[in-house]
């Protein structure tokens, strides 16, 4: 019986283990990051060790009174809050049609949008980078709001029209019988019951315009003031042009991973089963 | 259909709305017509002052404007006057269709005219191709478009609920409402992928530079042959004077260069194999092109696409596995597994920049020192041999609980009694997992993997961030092509080359995953 016992102890333990082995993979550089952030610059080059000596946020405010950072940050909110609106808008109607009405070519455009959420940025940059200076607002946050629809919008899509297909049909048939329009039972009816799918969505898309960078990089590459936190992540220089401010810039990767993160853990169930439903890019 | 006893003010509505609609489409292709007809570029082509050196107004229309576009209005504009007549003869389904189209139109109008303002378009340009081109790229054009478009909506909205109407068969406004739902869509998509899609595919077949403003030329396929031209060849090495091959400091065999001609015709050696069971020890084969660069930017691509997306699979299903059980904190360890997909892959890139210095900060380096792995510091990103490596472990280390998660999912509906009925049979948990589990974990890693491989197969934010130019996947070569050297016609060429390959992955994945999941 103990023997049993001690057994089934060992195997909870030994499963324990793992699970704490895959949160370290999953963690560990984000704590680095923490840990090196709140480091001083000549304590970087000493011996490695995760809890600073002296901890001091001397980084964050050197980061947060960066004009240029704080400017880029601003880029980031207008660009994915602006792209995860707009997906969202055209991306719930195109949804609405494909998971719920009955018409021809509907097959069609099922294809078409799965086969867009695919679609390689790379290829289309040297034409979108013509369109976006024929229309005048290259080096502009206009340039990737008008270019981000690309891959936010059929993701939007195709996730919205997911959920809408896993709404039971009495409830439009219902609503049908009692006379009511396609346009009043999309918006008293079904958009309701899918605002936990647009919040989700939302969420998504704006993760992924966040985090975009091709486009990002290319159209910003004159003007540093439209860049988005990407860019200036990644061409980060700090004050000092000696050396790479490398603590500085981890304090900047924080400041800009956080809300994510935030964003991750409070809406993860849903997160998790969007990313399931669209087969989203990582 | 036509109600010939409906009250006269009804019609006369219907006749102004219609012949208004009709103007519209007529004004689009006019408008069309004399963009086309005026733009500078275009009309150098007609100039017989030029001579030989008269541009292709051909290729000037498509560079400038594409076939897409022009064929769009034309189609929309006809459209439009068909329309516009069926509603001045009251037709029900035309006075619906013109009803709902004219929302998007107004919702467009006053988008335009709004983000006209905000450009700070001024009311009234001067400078066009013509007067009426110019005329129409100003706010005053906006405004009054947004104003038109808002009354006719009204006002059509007024003709629909009139009573007189017959009623509309169900499935005919499903219809209705499914294309009108889908129209804004569509639209962007055409503005943002179709239409960038064909400028680079027309660009491709020219010599386009972005620095000039000259018209380009057509050079057809030329920059293709460029890029896929290969040759393979069997190298000698070189001899020693007693007539071993020669070796270089590192140990390794120094071969003989490509022959003189090759070299002159602009071929250059990508890589040297020397395979043991295909050449003998002092023989290579030597793959060289034209474009070697990217010969090698597709090799790299490759090579990561194929180790980091098994290495994904092997990681992401031995997650899964482990966080399948249910266990205290499953929920919190869920939200652990989404952490490195949610960080951005530039900010993790810098990140793992900073573990894998060889410097003391180096966390990573000084790890595998304090275990006595390795003697010295590695230089895990400036040294070519670990580049790849560094960079496709970091991108396991991104994806892999992602993986876990598409897997989870696929985990989660194979049924409970499969499992219990086997232990009953005595079934040990090694034969579970191959007897049960991966069988009915197939069509989940299928799709898993595919589309890991799409993902992978565009890879840009890691190698250039990490890397820039020391080594080039497919995307950051067409990214450095194009930007830094400003080679429009060659980059895009790159591009579409890509965008082949995509797509064949794509189908592929669209077949695997279908699109009825109901």
């Amino acid at each position: 019986m103990t023997v049993r016992r001690l057994r089934a102890a060992a195997r909870l333990t030994g499963f324990y283990v793992l699970v704490f082995l895959v949160a370290a993979y999953a963690l560990i550089p984000f704590v680095w990051a923490i840990s090196t952030s709140l480091k001083s610059e000549s304590e970087l080059f000493g011996a490695a060790r995760l809890i600073p000596r002296e901890p001091s946020l001397d980084n964050y405010v050197a980061v947060l009174s960066s004009a240029s950072f704080m400017g880029s940050l601003g880029n980031s909110v207008l660009v994915a809050g602006g792209s995860a609106l707009l997906a969202l808008a055209a991306g719930s109607f195109a949804a609405y049609a494909l998971g719920r009405l009955r018409f021809r070519g509907k097959q069609a455009m099922l294809y078409a949008v799965l086969a867009m959420t695919m679609f390689p940025q790379i290829s289309v940059l040297s034409g979108m980078y013509e369109n976006v200076r024929e229309l005048g607002i290259f080096g502009t946050q206009a340039a990737m709001l008008y270019a981000y629809p690309l891959f936010t919008l059929p993701f939007a899509a195709w996730v919205l029209t997911s959920f809408f297909r896993g709404l039971p049909r009495e409830i439009e048939e219902a609503a049908v019988v009692d006379g009511a329009t396609t346009a009043q039972i999309f918006v008293r009816i079904l958009l309701p019951l899918t605002v936990p799918a647009l919040v989700t969505t939302g969420l998504l898309t704006f993760i992924v315009s966040w985090n975009e960078y091709v486009f990002a990089l290319a159209f910003t590459l004159t003007n540093p003031s439209a860049q988005t936190v990407p860019v200036a992540v990644a061409q980060f220089a700090g004050i000092v042009e000696q050396q790479e401010p490398i603590a500085e810039i981890m304090a900047a990767a924080i400041v800009v991973t956080v809300p994510l993160v935030v964003l991750v853990l409070i809406f993860q169930r849903r997160i998790a089963a969007g990313l399931t439903a669209g087969s989203v890019k990582g | 259909m036509t109600t010939p006893d409906a009250p006269p003010p009804a019609l006369r509505l219907a006749r102004v709305l219609g012949g208004l609609l009709a103007l519209v489409g007529v004004g689009a292709i006019v408008l069309l017509v004399l963009s086309i007809a005026g733009h500078p570029d275009v009309r150098a082509g007609f100039d017989a002052s030029l001579g030989a050196e008269r541009p292709s107004w051909v290729l000037a229309i498509l560079d400038r404007f594409g076939l897409l576009v022009p064929t769009l209005v034309l189609g929309l504009g006809t459209a439009a006057v068909a329309l516009g007549v069926r509603v001045a003869r009251r037709r029900a389904g035309a006075i619906r269709l013109a009803r709902d189209l004219a929302l998007w139109a107004s919702i467009f109008a006053v988008g335009l005219a709004v983000a006209r303002a905000l450009q700070g378009v001024p009311w009234w340009p001067t400078d066009g191709p013509s007067a009426v081109v110019a005329a129409s790229g100003g706010l005053a054009a906006a405004v009054a478009l947004a104003g038109v478009a808002v009354v006719a909506r009204l006002l059509l909205a007024r003709l629909a609920s009139d009573p007189t109407l017959p009623t509309e068969p169900l499935p005919a406004r499903e219809m209705r409402s499914a294309w009108n739902l889908l129209l804004p869509a569509l639209l962007i998509l055409v503005m943002v992928a179709a239409r960038p899609l064909e400028a680079t595919v027309v660009t491709s077949l020219t010599d386009k530079r972005f620095a000039s403003d000259t018209v380009p030329e057509f050079v057809g396929l030329q920059n293709y042959r460029e890029l896929l031209t290969v040759r393979l060849d069997p190298l000698e090495c070189r001899r020693d004077d007693d007539g071993a091959c020669a070796v270089d400091r590192d140990g390794d065999v120094r071969w003989n260069t490509l022959p003189v001609e090759a070299l002159r015709e602009g071929y250059r050696t990508a890589y040297v194999w020397n395979l043991p069971l295909v050449t003998r020890a002092d023989t290579a084969l030597s793959l060289s092109a034209l474009d070697e660069k990217w010969i090698r930017s597709i090799w790299t691509t490759v090579v990561f696409t194929v180790v980091s997306v098994s290495g994904e699979l092997l990681l992401g299903l031995f997650i899964a596995l482990t966080v399948h059980s249910s266990f205290r904190g499953r929920g919190a360890m869920r939200a652990v597994m989404l952490i490195p997909w949610a960080i951005p892959t530039v900010v993790s890139a810098r990140l793992w920049e900073l573990m894998l210095d060889d410097t003391r900060a180096g966390v990573l380096n000084q790890a595998l020192l304090s275990i006595g792995a390795i003697d010295a510091p590695l230089a895990w990103l400036t040294d070519p041999a670990l580049q790849l490596p560094s960079v496709i472990l970091i991108d396991v280390w991104k994806t892999a609980p992602f993986m876990a998660l598409l897997l989870l999912a696929g985990l989660q509906v194979i049924p409970k009694e499969l499992y219990e009925s086997a232990r009953v049979d005595g079934a040990s948990r090694l034969r579970e997992f191959f007897a049960i589990t991966l069988p009915l974990l197939r069509p989940a890693i299928g799709v898993a993997l595919i589309f890991r491989t799409l993902d992978a197969l565009r890879v840009f934010d890691l190698f250039q961030v990490l890397l820039g130019r020391a080594q080039q996947s497919m995307s950051t070569y067409n990214f450095d092509v194009l930007i830094n050297n400003q080679q429009a016609g060659y980059a895009s060429a790159v591009g579409v080359l890509i965008f082949v390959l995509i797509f064949a992955f794509a189908v592929l994945y669209v077949r695997v995953l279908g699109v009825n999941r109901e």
